[in-house]
Parts: structure tokens; sequence; C-alpha cells
């Protein structure tokens, strides 16, 4: 359908609307207009993404700036979706319009991915897939090449330069499969394909890492002009993305491969010398004069990236006690040894990055400024050795780069050296993590350079949450509710068990029989009334194998058996999938399946369980976070001391954004339905945190109730969904035809004109009015926050139990 | 994990057992390894005791021979003696080589002089007998040429570590009060709660209003007493970081100019009025100005000597820094952009036109008194 917002003219590939679309788009014209950042929440199935791009393109179309749309997601399945999304719209585009627009939209995920390679393809690990790539189609390798060397090489790299370079790939949008198909076609690599035409793109879709991470996005992304449009999308997680781009670790091993790193440098230094001299003696002359000169000659992808450096530093010349070769290898030599002996220490130490430089000058000195440097000259020298087999050298560049980081790095980062696994381990296992404590400074760039930044998820509450955390002010902050024509999904607050005692995942009572069997009643009860799929939520791994076997023992889980297969997830990946896997047939053939995953888990975000693969979820317990890493309380120490997000807060925060993933997991359009139950006291206090649309739909009655009233309440609402439901019903409340939207706008209209005459006649009245209103909204926020408050202290001692065990 | 334990020592073998006596750290727990940075030989310390005790003896170790006293032992920071000995060595050259950067006139000579001490290091880390000896030889000479400044330098250097000492100090004692204060804060709102719930208890037992009421109202005063907690909170958080701020900028002060104290008013713009191309005498021998020193007459009406010589030398001098030619040459240039108000004031007070835009260095020659 087609229709205007404003004076923009939008086609919407789908001949109805849902209201809230409507809504999402006319905000997010607005925040492009206004040229700033908005944080969108959108319940799930209301084809976000399609409005996303819808009113991108059209906006992108209509305006002679031709913004470019950057979109980011987190998954592989999740680009190829929104390309799949784009590519449909614009085939409906073409047909209205009658004509083909000059358009190219790509996607981009990592060569592990993409290649085409018939050995390198076959690699396990995107590491190995990487490196190899490296070897294969570094600068150097051509040259030999060209000299007439047998050198392997990557024939669908190289016959990338056979092409015009602004021309790679037709117009169109290319979804991931379709651009290997066309690279095996054309024997050219669909990777470098989309990474060389990214700067002549309308449309990229690519993962959050090609922006986030320094390291990377300054290879990946430093082409885009600032007046493209970013969108973050499922961006509830988004600060955890910030903090782990810049986070690394390290460990004994990893220094030890250092070390034999270091040596291989120091050997290969040494041969070139007798072979070739002169290559170093270009280099050092260019490293004089400075890195951006040295960086001039650098390939599109010649070593492993390095983090992003101030600006100004990168046209500083390299410091003189590291330009030699063989001076920087001893000085990388005296660091890891430093830190091999830093990491003998028998207790737990936490340091600030400046308190480390300042034993680490007294005992090796080593000056901050060599080591900030230190990423770039390692790749510079690697360059120069022209070594190919780049992966032996990975954890000396972590290294690198972890001194690059802690020299430019003052403020919100911290080093914590863990000796030991765990409380109790007796054989020491050090760990040094340097870790990111805030994430604005990964992102930071980011709202910096590109005018419109959209964080947009199904879940994103507390919206205030993210510009306090993230550091960066909004236009928009907007969270949308489900309209519906009949009550599809029903969110319902478990607190009880049928005998009234009290249930909860808290740490003193979590273990208690009675509790675990009142969860294994409301299990047992569930899966008997719950139709096909049915999901269950445990706040983590420990959590969830003692309670199964706690239940095992009770005999609850072979009278679950008797109603539905059951299915675990584990840690490993592969197991997981098998175990989806065969919770799908079991969906499909009706007999229904149960499966039990981790509320942090792989299954909890990412994995849909539309329709029959869920029709009811069940959150056992919060899904509060370990709260005795130390990285953690350094992280929340941080939050109050910088953003005054107290710890509490954020920890509330943190573990209802994890359980709306799970709920909203179940629904994943308006002809979905499905039951989401809240098995734990102390939902009761969080509710108000829960994303707008979730909290809509929990009736009051249905916050505090205990499993057999649960139960009857889920009966009642499956009966009523077992009523036949047509399409024509949902007409004009919770989807729109263009005639519909067309009596909306008519209607907004004429409110506005309303208002606009009542304001010139009454003048004051109005006003006052208006206030009232004003007032009672304050009025109501007010009552509302008051039952948080009142509930302070519960909620603390609560949050102090050691959640995560 | 114990297959770590295992890997290391397969690693380095020699990393628990004692060169000389050949005792290892699996019978003997609580060995302590030492090194003389004579030597860098590394023995245990029963070894140390036993052989060195009773006075100076030679090094136990083969081929090594050196004369070792039991003062220069001590322990290894490296696990890698040859960085050991590599640091001990920086430590010595960066105590003579200490210059700073703000030494240098620009950052490729900074650089440059750190490249040379650097070789320099190396020479004596890695070189044979012979470059080694060369540079402790360089090393000697530099010493003994800028003592003065490398004396400077090193309490430069001291003075800024502990001023960095300083502020970590504050800033640590800040981190500390703050946490303090948030725990009171915390613990205040918990006792408020409860007070209040009390209360409400107990009115909810005396008075006999509507009881949702009541509680409605209790609510109303725990919040706004909280959020008024919190915003004074804030408000102390601001104060409080100011107060960071300042002790943050210690280091930047050093280099950093008292703020400049406001000058007099000074209506010729900064222009120098002192004459530059004469030095007025105090007086002038005249014929006939004699008469006129002497005359009480010409004196009594305030006539000044003084002022006639500067105006008389002044006319004379006037001309000498103008060159009219050059000027109407610039005339018909276009003007210099932003040459400020200076010059202009100059140019009005040395009586030329002022659109004829004199430079800069113009104004400077001009002699003008008035
Ligand atoms: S250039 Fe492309 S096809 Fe060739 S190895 Fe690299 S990723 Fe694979
Ligand atoms: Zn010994
Ligand atoms: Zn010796």
């Amino acid at each position: 359908m087609k229709f205007n917002i404003g004076d923009l003219p939008v086609l919407f590939p789908y001949p109805r609307i849902y209201p809230e679309q409507y809504a999402y788009m006319c905000d997010l014209k607005k925040t492009l207009d206004a040229g700033g950042h908005c944080v969108l929440e959108m319940p799930s199935g209301t084809g976000k993404t399609v409005s996303l791009l819808s009113l991108i393109v059209a906006y992108q179309q209509y305006y002679p700036e031709h913004r470019k749309l950057i979109y980011c997601s987190r998954t592989m399945s999740e680009i190829e979706k929104a390309l799949a999304e784009l590519k449909a719209l614009m085939k409906y585009r073409e047909e209205q319009l009658g004509y083909k627009e000059d358009f190219r939209g790509l996607g981009l995920t990592s060569r592990k991915n993409l290649c085409l390679h018939p050995s390198v393809k076959r690699e396990k690990s995107g590491a190995v897939v990487d490196a190899r790539c490296r070897s294969l189609t570094a600068g150097f390798v051509k040259e030999k090449k060209a000299r007439g060397e047998d050198v392997p090489v990557c024939i669908y790299h190289d016959n990338l330069d056979l092409l015009e370079p602004h021309n790679l790939i037709p117009n169109g949008v290319w979804t991931l499969d379709g651009i290997m198909r066309y690279g095996e076609e054309h024997k050219q690599c669909p990777y470098f394909t989309s990474r060389r035409m990214m700067s002549f793109c309308n449309v990229i879709i690519y993962s959050y890492h090609y922006l986030l991470d320094p390291k990377i996005a300054e290879r990946v992304s430093k082409e885009l002009s600032k007046d493209c449009i970013v969108v973050f999308d499922e961006a509830h997680n988004i600060d955890n993305v910030c903090i782990e781009a810049l986070s690394t670790d390290i460990t004994e091993d990893s220094l030890r491969k250092a070390t034999r790193g270091a040596q291989n440098l120091e050997r290969k230094i040494a041969e070139m010398k007798d072979s070739d001299a002169d290559k170093l003696k270009t280099e050092y002359a260019k490293l004089v004069e400075g890195l951006r000169d040295a960086d001039e000659a650098r390939e599109e992808d010649a070593f492993m990236s390095n983090p992003a450096l101030p600006d100004d530093l990168l046209k500083e010349a390299v410091p003189g006690n590291i330009r030699r070769a063989e001076h920087f290898v001893a000085f990388l030599k005296r660091f890891v040894e430093y830190l091999k002996t830093r990491m003998k220490v028998r207790q737990v130490i936490s340091e600030t990055p400046p308190s480390f430089l300042a034993h680490l000058k007294e005992y090796t000195f080593i000056e901050k400024k060599p080591l900030r440097f230190c990423a770039e000259r390692l790749t510079s020298l690697v360059r120069t050795l022209e070594l190919t087999n780049i992966e032996d050298y990975q954890p000396l560049q972590e290294v690198a780069t972890f001194a690059t980081l802690v020299a430019t790095y003052e403020k919100g980062f911290l080093l914590i050296l863990e000796p030991y696994e765990s409380d109790t381990a007796e054989v020491p296992n050090p760990v040094l993590h340097f870790t990111c404590l805030d994430a604005a400074i990964a992102i930071k760039p980011v709202f910096d350079r590109f005018s419109s930044v959209i964080i947009t998820s199904g879940t994103i509450s507390p919206l205030e949450m993210y510009p306090k955390m993230l550091g960066f002010t909004t236009v928009v902050q907007e969270s949308y509710s489900m309209t519906l024509a009949r009550r599809s999904f029903l969110p319902m607050i478990v607190t009880r068990g049928s005998d009234q005692v009290a249930i909860s995942s808290g740490f003193q009572v979590r273990n208690e029989p009675s509790v675990v069997r009142n969860y294994g009643n409301l299990l047992t009860e569930f899966s008997k009334l719950t139709p096909d799929g049915m999901v269950v939520f445990f706040p983590s791994y420990l959590y969830m194998e003692s309670i199964i076997s706690m239940w095992q023992g009770m005999g609850i889980l072979d009278e679950v058996w008797k109603y539905k297969l059951i299915l675990v997830e584990t840690p490993d990946a592969q197991e997981t999938s098998v175990a989806l896997e065969t919770y799908r047939t079991a969906c499909c053939n009706g007999r229904g399946a149960i499966l039990l995953c981790v509320a942090r888990g792989k299954v909890s975000e990412g994995i849909d369980f539309d329709h029959q693969y869920g029709r009811t979820v069940l959150c056992i317990g919060v899904p509060f976070q370990y709260t005795e890493s130390r990285i953690l309380k350094a992280r929340l120490e941080f939050l109050r001391e910088t953003y005054r997000i107290r710890e509490n807060d954020f920890l509330s925060f943190d573990a209802m954004r994890h359980a709306a993933q799970c709920l909203g997991r179940v629904l994943r359009g308006k002809d979905d339905y499905g039951i989401m139950v809240l098995a734990d006291r102390r939902f009761l206090k969080k509710r108000n945190q829960l994303p707008k649309w979730i909290n809509q739909a929990l009736l009051d009655s249905e916050v505090n109730l205990s499993t057999d009233m649960a139960v009857g309440s889920a009966k009642k609402f499956l009966k009523g969904m077992a009523q036949p439901f047509k399409p024509r019903d949902q007409e004009g409340i919770s989807t729109w035809s263009i005639r519909d939207l067309e009596n909306f706008k008519e209607k907004q209209e004429e409110e506005s004109i309303r208002q606009l005459r009542e304001a010139q006649t009454a003048g004051a009245g109005v006003v006052d009015q208006h206030m009232e209103g004003v007032r009672n909204g304050n009025e109501e926020t007010v009552t509302r926050g008051d039952e948080y408050g009142f509930d302070d202290d519960e909620l603390e001692a609560s949050m102090m139990e050691l959640d995560g065990h | 994990m114990s297959r770590n334990a295992i890997s290391r020592l397969g690693d380095n073998p020699s990393d628990d057992i004692c060169p000389v006596c050949k005792s290892n750290r699996y019978l003997n727990p609580s060995l302590q390894f030492l090194i003389n940075p004579e030597c860098y030989h590394k023995m245990c310390s029963t070894c140390v005791d036993r052989i060195f005790t009773s006075g100076p003896a030679s090094c136990p170790v083969p081929r090594c021979g050196k004369t070792l006293r039991k003062r220069g032992f001590h322990k290894a920071f490296f696990a890698d003696l040859k960085i050991e000995r590599e640091v001990d060595v920086r430590k010595r050259v960066g105590a003579v080589f200490n210059r700073r950067q703000d030494e240098f006139e620009t950052l490729l000579d900074w650089n440059n002089y750190l490249e040379e001490v650097e070789g320099l290091v190396f020479d004596i880390v890695e070189g044979d007998a012979k470059t080694r000896a060369q540079a402790e030889e360089k090393l000697k000479a530099y010493k003994e040429a800028n003592s003065g400044e490398i004396e400077m330098n090193t309490r430069l250097g001291l003075e800024e570590g502990e001023l960095e000492k300083r502020r970590e100090k504050a800033e640590r004692e800040a981190a500390r009060q703050r946490r303090l204060a948030a725990l009171k804060e915390e613990e205040e709102e918990k006792a408020d709660l409860l007070k209040n719930r009390k209360e409400v208890l107990d009115r909810l037992a005396t008075e006999d209003g509507d009881a949702n009421a009541i509680a409605m109202q209790a609510q109303k005063v725990i919040l706004k007493k909280s959020s008024a907690r919190r915003n004074l909170a804030d408000t102390q958080m601001e104060t409080n970081k100011s107060a960071m701020d300042s002790g943050l900028t210690i280091r930047g002060l050093k280099k950093k100019e008292a703020p400049v104290v406001e000058k007099p008013y000074d209506p010729f713009g900064g222009v120098d009025l002192t004459p530059s191309r004469y030095v007025l005498q105090e007086s002038y021998d005249s014929e006939w100005l004699g008469n006129a020193k002497r005359d009480m007459r010409h004196m009594a009406g305030g006539y000044s000597l003084q002022e006639y010589y500067a105006r008389t030398m002044f006319e004379a001098f006037s001309g000498l820094g103008v060159f009219i030619e050059d000027e109407v040459a610039d005339r018909g240039q276009p003007a210099p952009p932003a040459v400020g108000t200076t010059p202009a004031v100059g140019a009005i007070a040395s009586g030329e036109e002022p659109q004829s835009k004199p430079k800069p260095q113009y104004k400077m020659e001009s002699d003008d008194v008035f």
C-alpha cells in the first residue's frame, strides 16, 4: 500500500499495516528529520524490520541527500532475514513505480560464511579462515606472483581486480545466499565483493561488530559518510556488545605463545637482514615519517586488526625507541615477561590502567607512549616481514592490542587478575582480565560520527536506561503498545504454589524441597494443558542442573514425561542444535515437547518459537546475573559512580530485560498466541520494568497467582484461542487497510484542528486543561513508583542473594 | 588445570632445580632462587648462605669465576634472566640519559634521541665485549659531560612522580568517600522505610480513616523523601566532582601559566612609545637654550625643557621610517586581513592617514611620542 507521512510518500509492501507500524514509521521520520538519535521499543512480531526498511528506503529515495542506511543486526540469520525483506520491498517498489530504481543493497558477514575457496572454506574456525585467506590475498603475495614466483593465491580474489572497482556486482538487493551464487558463477569472492562495494551501496546490512568493535570498524566502516542512517536492531544487549568489544583476557598460555611469536619474529628479522635488508630500511624510513604514511600502503586487510587510536596519535611518528625492528621485538619481549611475572601473584588484584602503567614503568622502563603504538607497530612489522602463517602471531597480537588499549584509556577500564578459576580451586590458572566498564567508550565514535542512530528492539525497557549507559541524547524515545483484536497472549505472574508457599529462585530458598516441588507442579500442570511446544527458562545452567536432578528424585519428570518429550539446552552448541531439531519435530507431529533452557543461553536470544513451537513460556526464577563476579562488581561500581545508576537498579534492569527476551520468544506475530508465565515471588515488584506492551496486557487480577489459579486462567485463555478467528475480525483494529489509515489520519487532523481552534477561542482554559492532564499523568507515575519504593528493602535483600549459582 | 601445571614444568625444567646443589622444588617447596647482578647466575638461597657467608667468593657456576659478595644477591623479578639483566642495564642508562621531551625542538629530534639511547642499551645488552666496552665508554663520557642537567632532570622526574602519587591517593580517597556516602544513603533510606511502615501500621491501628488512603499517603511521603535525598545526593555529587576535577588537574597545572592579571588600560593598544632611533638625553647643550634654562621668567610658567627636547627630536626623526613609494604601492593591494586595532591606533596616533594601513612593523618604527 501507498501512503504519505507528512510530505514523504511511503510504499509499504503489504496491503495492510498495523497501527503501531504506522506510529513507528512516523517517529522514525521525525528522528531523521531532526537529525538525532532515538530509542524505540516495538513489540516483537509486529513487523519492525519491514517498517524500518520501507520508511528509510522511501526517505532515501525521496530526498535528494540519498542518505545511506547501515543496518546492524546480531546474527547471520537475522541479517539474511533483513536482506530478504529488503529484496521483497524493492520488488514491490519496482512494481508500483513502474521502473527499477538505482539501488544496491548488500550484506556482509565473516569470511567463514562467505568464502568460496575450495580448501579454505572447509576450515572450521573463523580465525583460521581469516588467516588463511590473508595469506592468499596479502599485497606482497600478489607482488611475488607478478614477479613470476610460484605462490598460492586465491583466484576468486584476483578476479575482482579485473572488474571495474565501483561496479563489482550489478545493482539490486543481494542476499547472502544470492551473492554466494553470483560469486560462484562469476568466480569472484563474495566477501571482498561486499567489502569493496560498501561505499557504493544504498543499504548495508551487517553485524554489530563491524561498527562497534574498534578493531574491525577502522577497517570496514571508515569510508562511510557522516549522514548515514545507522540502525541497531535487537539492541537490548548493545551495552554488553560494546563492552566485550574492548575487553581482553590474557592467560599464561597466551603469554607463552606470545613469547614464541616474539622469538619467531626475531629470527625472521635476522633472516631478512641477511637476505633483504632494504625492506627493513624502507619500513624504517616510513616509520620516521609517521604511521599514517606507512598506513597508505596498508592493504584492505593486511594483518589482524588494531584497536582504534585517537586520530592525533595516528598522525604522529612512531616513538624512536621502537622504530627499529629489533628494538621493537625486544620491547615486546620485555612487556610479555613483565606480564608473566605479574601472573605469578597468587592473590586477586584489581588496578586501574594508570597504576598498572606506573608499576610497569618502575620495573621495565616501558613508557606509556611506545606502548600505545604497539599494535600498529606490530602490524607494520608483520607486513614488512611478509609473514604468511599469521595465525602463529595471533597471541602476540592480542598482547599488543592489550598494550595499546591499556595505554590509551585511563578511565572506564580495570585490570583484574584472578589467579584461580574459582574460590575453591587449588591449582592456579591465572587470567588477567582487562575489562571495559563503560559501554559508552566503544559506541561513542558511532554517535559522534553519524547524525542519526536508531536503537530499537522488541524489549528495550526501561528506555531511559540506554541513553544513560551509552552516553547519548535522544530526540525520540518511544515504546509502542500492541494493538490486538483479541487477547492473543496471556502474561501471568505466579508467586505461590497451590499450597500457598511462595516460590522464588532466591538463594536461600531455591533448594528447599517445597519450592522445588512447587516449581515441579507448575511444570507438570502446564505440560498437561499446553498444546504442542513449551519452553522453560532457568536463571543459570547450575541451577537448572540441580533442579532437574531434584525433580528426577521427586518423580516429577516421570509425570511430565507422560505428556511431553523433555529436551535440555547445554552449553555445547552442537548438542543444543540437535535438541532443538528434535524439539521442533516433536512439536510438528502433535505430541509436543518441553525445552528446558537458560535465560542467558543461546536459545533465549535469536531462536523463535512461533506458533506450535511455543505455546507456553515458563520463566522459573528471576534471571539475575552472578553477582559475585568481580568484573560485574567493578562494572556496578563504575555505573554508580559515573552514571548514578544504582547497583540494584542495574541488576534488576538486566534481569528483566532477559526475562522479557525470553517471554518475547513465543509471540512472533499477531496471528500467533501464547501463554507467558513468570514464576517467582519477586516478579511482583518488577512488573513495571517489563516492556510496555507486555505490562499492558498483564491484568491486575493476574499478577499474584497461585499455581491452580494460573492453570484456571490458562485453560480459559486456551479455550478462547480455540475459537475460530477470522482475519476479518482484526480489520480496523489491529490491522489497517489503506482506508482505515486514511480515516485515522483524517481524524488526527480534525483533532489537531479542533485543538487549535479551541486554543484560540478559550486561550487560557485549554492550557489549564492541558496542565491538568500533565498533572494527572504525574500522579500516575508517582503512585506507580511508590509500589517500587515500598519494596525496596525486600528487593535489596533478595538481590544480594547469590542468584547466579 | 593440572595439565597446565605440568606443561609449565615441562616448558622450562631448570626453573625448579638449583644449578649448583641440584636440589629441586618438589623436595624442598620453600626453595628460593637468588641472583647477583655481577653475572646473573641463579642459585638457591641455601647455596648463597653456604658459599658467601664467610666473605666474597667466586661464583660456583662452571667457567664463570666472578667474585661475588653476599650483599649483591637478590631475588629476580623476571623469570627470564636475560630480561632481568636488560632491565638493570636500562636502569643504569636511564639514570644518565634522562632528557625530557620538552627539551627538544621537534618531535623528530626527540625520537632520534630515543633511538640513539635504545641503540646504546642494545649495545650493552647484546653486543660483544668490544661494542659493550665502547658503549660503556660513551655512557661514562656523557655522564661526565652533562652531570648538571642529569641531576636537574632526575629531580624533575622525582617531583613528577611525587605529584602523580599524590594525585592518585587523592583520587582513591575521593572514591572511598563516595562509596561510604552511597552506603550511608542506602542505610538511611532503609531506616526511613522501616520507620514509615511502622507509622502507617500505628495509624491504621489508632485512626479510623480509610485504610487505603492512609497507605497511599504514606507511600507518597516515602517517595518524596527518597527523591529529595536523591536530589541532594546529586548536588553533592556535583560538588564532589568539581573537587575531584581540581585534584585531577594537578598534573596539568605545572605547565599551565598562572592566570594573567588584568593589566591597566592602555590607550595606545600596546604600541611602544619609547623612541627606538635615538635616546632622549637629560639635557642637550644648545647655545640659545642656555638663556632659557637660566631665566626665571621662562621657567616660571611651567615651561619644560624636557618636553621641548622630546618634541624636537621626534620631529627630526619622525619621517625616517616612512617610505612613501612603498606605501603607495601597498595601497593598491587588498588590505591585509585582520590587522586588528593595534596598528590602526598606532596609525592614528602617529598622525598618518588611517586608510594607508601601515604594516605592523611600521608601527614599531614610528617613534611617536604623542
Ligand atoms: S579471497 Fe574470498 S574466496 Fe578467496 S580465500 Fe579469501 S574469502 Fe575465500
Ligand atoms: Zn643450591
Ligand atoms: Zn656466575
